[in-house]
């Protein structure tokens, strides 16, 4: 019995040997993201895209045409220690690419261990522009990074004819700080003044002792820019109109939400960035009608869209490639031009692997958003990270 | 023990209260007939106020607990309440922030309602005339004997069978303990059976018909008041001479 | 002065929804020694209530109220089925249940509703102002106010005029002696959870007001305040409780108000702070609870 066991496991090892080379192909992508905590908002949905895609392409052969994709997702729970324990097991595990949350620090941190394994690491929708320096030559963003958003806004405004610009921000995160710091750095290079700042602590949702010094200030300013997203935002965007000042408000693309457009009459004048607007007949809006097709939803997001992007852009580098091995993969990724993805066009080369890419401005009336302009930032004036 | 005549009322056999690794009460067992008033004696932590809390169902208790026909074991003390059996407990524990009419009210309120609860805090203030001069006071704010009038009158709203009393004489003024005693014995007269724990060993053994002596949680000598009053070990142990 | 004027509504406008926070995690506190952490979950709870009954076109004040029956029947279920077992444990083990149940109360909204924020349209007639002279007041502020208000007042009639309010009033003194008196302690115990989720409900419809959608971690900031607010306020004590949420809401938009700008990103640090002073000056809070004896 026991003999008869023996050799039917060894046969299978054996089988197992022999059959390893014909599926040499079959590569692991892992992914060290959020799907439950203070991120699952960004990366469950990423993650349903991300999917889609995969599938898709694993479908059409694989990335590069040759080598199909299995996905190794680990919870991390939105916490940055549960992050660097699940990028150490899938590096371990020697997955190919390695995915990290859609967040500056657990990126940072998985970062770390896949930069000294030599594994290209990608970000869901990580926009501070750091992130890429802060680890190293094999981390890459996806997203429109901050500045690069801040940098669309300024020019708006200065297009406008907006002189003075009050500044909201928190402290409490880079995204809510930074942005309206580039901001006002682009928007006094274009000749604007700001004339006052404010602070908020994100989540407490009181903004009525800021918002009745802001209705103090006189004259009032010509614009007020926030990176708020919600709850901070429409709860700001409340108060403020409730004390009764008017001035027009730009967003960043964290109040790319329903929430805004259900506000009512007060959302209506809002300016804010987003990764890109699903008009019909534009691939993103196609995109939309597919996941619609395939989902019974609509996307909730437009996160959805750029984690689906993320298996093109590497479909493109492992083309290039030829190979998924990773300094190879991280040379590819890095000289990427053009690469044609649902939003418009996504390019590394030139950059810290913060991608170059369009940016759509979106202007909320009447409970809908209509796109104002899609651009890529002018880079001479994007700040510095 | 002698036995009595009729069938006793609570019958307490082979009471066992332990508290984690405490047993506070061993083996005890003891009858209190009808109408009666029955004391228990003992010094301090000797498990006379761990037998109350057995009866009443707020300790955990190993042996017999027979209440005119019923077994206590294992009932919690909202049922055992309403078969008739009030602590009003040591400290007396009146609700200090609640005025006196809510601490009356919730005396009675499990056990009836509207105009027969108001008949019956009425009935209360009538015994206790003090309480309707402090009605609407908080209960906090009482003098120490007006707080032991409170905690009497409120367990007898659920006009209980039997009545537990303990330590009801305890830091009052000789004046107040005369009155309390008195109440005692016209509560018995009303036909309310009182089982008594008292430091106030001769004033409790006079009214008594019948005494348990404790001990580390033991019982040491059972007997009639008059019979207990005249024991070396009662005298001894309490009755300072 | 007018400019102070305002902040002073502002300040009473916002002490006022974490005067009701804080007496949710009281109620419950003053009767079972529990800090109810999973507070928080049953104001998200609520909200998804009112989020549901907006999305089948129910009234709004209807949709408001389906939101306070939710989370007090959720405060009723989970005490029956998380704490009730719990009930002779010790402080600790009942407060890392009531965080237990938190997590799971947010895995469930997450993986079960959504990770994102749902919408929560409300009608633009609560976007308006009124001015009173120089003040401007949000109908949200106003409204706030309003509900604060008639909420402390039915909670104090209740707490007074019935016998379920006085059997928790003294249960929240002596508890072993009420049980005495033959008032069922399950009972009792559930009412006050009944009244503290009723309570996150109308507190949640306050913060959703605000914010405009609810989201899966939408309990965290506000079960945080009160908290926070209850502990300032004397833990286990009603009026503390509504003292210490006006204490921290005054302190809060006063130091938001008059902080240099240089000093802002520190106010939660300033806030803390007079926390802080003030419990080196009253350690068991404002008005402490009368605390129940156990003998």
């Amino acid at each position: 019995m026991t003999m008869t066991i023996r050799a039917l496991l060894a046969t299978s090892a054996l089988g197992l040997l022999l059959s390893a080379p014909a599926r040499a192909e079959d590569v692991v992508i892992g992914l060290a993201t959020a799907q439950t905590g203070a991120l699952a908002f960004a990366d469950q949905p990423s993650l349903a895209g991300f999917r889609m895609a995969m599938d898709e392409i694993n479908a059409k052969g694989g990335l590069g045409g040759k080598y199909k994709v299995t996905l190794d997702v680990k919870d991390t729970r939105s916490d940055t220690g549960a992050t660097v324990q699940a990028a150490q097991e899938l590096v371990a595990e020697g997955v190919k690419v390695l995915i990290t949350p859609c967040d500056a620090d657990p990126s940072i941190a998985a970062g770390q261990i896949s930069q000294t394994a030599q594994i290209p690491t990608l970000t869901f929708c990580g926009t501070t522009p750091t992130i890429t320096d802060a680890v190293g030559d094999y981390m890459f963003g996806t997203y429109p990074a901050d500045n690069g958003q801040a940098t669309l806004l300024a020019e708006y405004a200065a297009q406008q004819g907006y002189k003075t610009a009050y500044i909201l921000k928190s402290p409490d995160t880079a995204y809510t700080l930074r942005l309206p710091e580039y901001f006002a750095d682009v928007f006094q290079k274009k000749g604007g003044t700001i004339a006052g700042e404010g602070t908020f602590a994100m989540g407490q949702q009181d903004f009525g002792a800021e918002v009745t010094k802001i209705a103090a200030m006189n004259p009032q300013p010509d614009v007020i820019m926030t990176a708020a997203y919600e709850p901070d935002f429409p709860a700001f965007l409340k108060a403020l109109r409730g004390a009764g000042v008017k001035a027009p408000i730009l967003g960043s693309d964290g109040i790319d939400s329903p929430t805004t457009t259900g506000l009512g009459a007060i959302a209506n004048g809002i300016v804010h960035t987003t990764a890109g607007f699903p008009a019909d007949g534009t691939p993103l809006g196609d995109f939309y009608a597919k996941y619609e097709k395939a989902t019974g939803a609509k996307p909730e997001t437009v996160y959805v869209a750029t984690g689906y992007e993320i298996p093109y852009i590497l479909d493109a580098a492992v083309t290039a490639a030829g190979t998924m091995d990773g300094p190879a993969l991280r040379d590819a990724l890095a000289n990427l031009e053009n690469v044609p993805v649902l939003t418009g066009k996504v390019t590394y080369k030139g950059t810290n692997r913060m991608p170059i890419r369009d940016i759509t401005l979106v202007k909320i009336e009447d409970g809908a958003r209509s796109p104002v302009e899609t651009a890529t930032p002018d880079a001479a004036l994007v700040p510095a990270p | 023990m002698t036995p009595t005549s009729s069938a006793p009322f609570l019958t307490v056999t082979d009471l066992s209260v332990r508290y984690g690794a405490v047993e506070a009460v061993h083996g005890l067992s003891l009858e209190v007939e009808r109408g009666s008033i029955t004391v228990l004696l003992g010094a301090n932590g000797a498990g006379k106020s761990s037998t109350l809390a057995a009866l009443t169902g707020i300790a955990p208790a190993k042996g017999g607990l027979q209440f005119d026909g019923l077994s206590l074991t294992g009932m919690m003390p909202e049922e055992i309440v309403r078969h008739g059996i009030a602590l009003c407990p040591e400290g007396r524990r009146v609700f200090p922030s609640l005025s006196v009419a809510d601490n009356l009210h919730l005396g009675g309120a499990a056990h009836v309602k509207g105009d027969a609860l108001a008949a019956r805090i009425e009935a209360e203030l009538d015994r206790f005339p003090i309480l309707r001069e402090r009605f609407h006071q908080r209960a906090g704010l009482l003098s120490g004997g007006e707080q032991q009038m409170l905690a009497i009158a409120r367990a007898l709203m659920s006009a209980p069978r039997l009545l537990l009393l303990d330590e009801p004489s305890l830091g009052l003024a000789p004046k107040v303990v005369d009155q309390v005693f008195d109440l005692v014995l016209s509560l018995r007269d009303q036909g309310i059976t009182i089982l008594l724990v008292e430091q106030n060993a001769e004033r409790a053994l006079d009214i008594a018909n019948r005494g348990y002596v404790l001990q580390s949680g033991r019982l040491v000598l059972s007997g009639s008041g008059a019979e207990l009053a005249g024991s070396d070990l009662i005298r001894q142990a309490y009755l300072a001479g | 002065m007018d400019v102070f004027l305002q902040q002073c509504l502002n300040a009473i406008s916002l002490g006022g929804i974490y005067a009701l926070l804080a007496l949710g995690l009281a109620v419950v506190f003053s009767i079972v020694s529990l800090i109810n952490f999973a507070h928080g979950e049953l104001m998200t709870l609520a909200g998804y209530a009112i989020y549901a009954a907006l999305l089948f076109a129910m009234p709004l004040p209807v949709a408001l109220g389906a939101g306070v029956i939710a989370a007090a029947l959720a405060a009723m279920a989970i005490e029956r089925v998380a704490f009730r077992p719990m009930r002779r444990a010790d402080a600790t083990s009942l407060l890392i249940t009531s965080f237990a149940v938190s997590v799971i109360l947010r895995v469930l909204f997450q993986n079960g509703i959504s990770a994102r924020p749902k919408p929560v349209a409300l009608p633009p007639e609560l976007s308006g102002v009124v001015t009173f002279g120089p003040v401007h007041l949000s109908v949200i502020a106003l409204a706030s106010i309003a509900i604060t208000i008639l909420s402390l007042a039915a909670l104090s009639l209740f707490l007074t005029r019935t016998t379920m309010g006085r059997a928790m009033r003294a249960a929240a003194e002596d508890f072993q002696v009420l049980r005495l008196m033959g008032i069922r302690a399950n009972r009792v115990i559930a009412v006050a959870f009944a009244i503290s989720g009723a309570l996150a409900g109308v507190s949640a419809a306050l913060w959703i007001a605000q914010r405009g959608s609810v989201d899966p971690l939408m309990g965290f900031v506000p079960v945080l305040k009160a908290f926070i607010a209850a502990v300032i306020g004397g833990l286990g004590s009603l009026p503390g409780a509504v003292a210490g949420g006006f204490a921290l809401g005054i302190a809060e938009v006063l130091f938001q108000a008059f902080l240099p700008p240089e000093a802002l990103p520190f106010r939660d640090a300033f806030v803390l702070s007079l926390v802080v002073a003030v419990l080196i000056w009253r350690p068991d809070g404002l008005i402490p609870a009368k605390t129940g004896r156990r003998s």
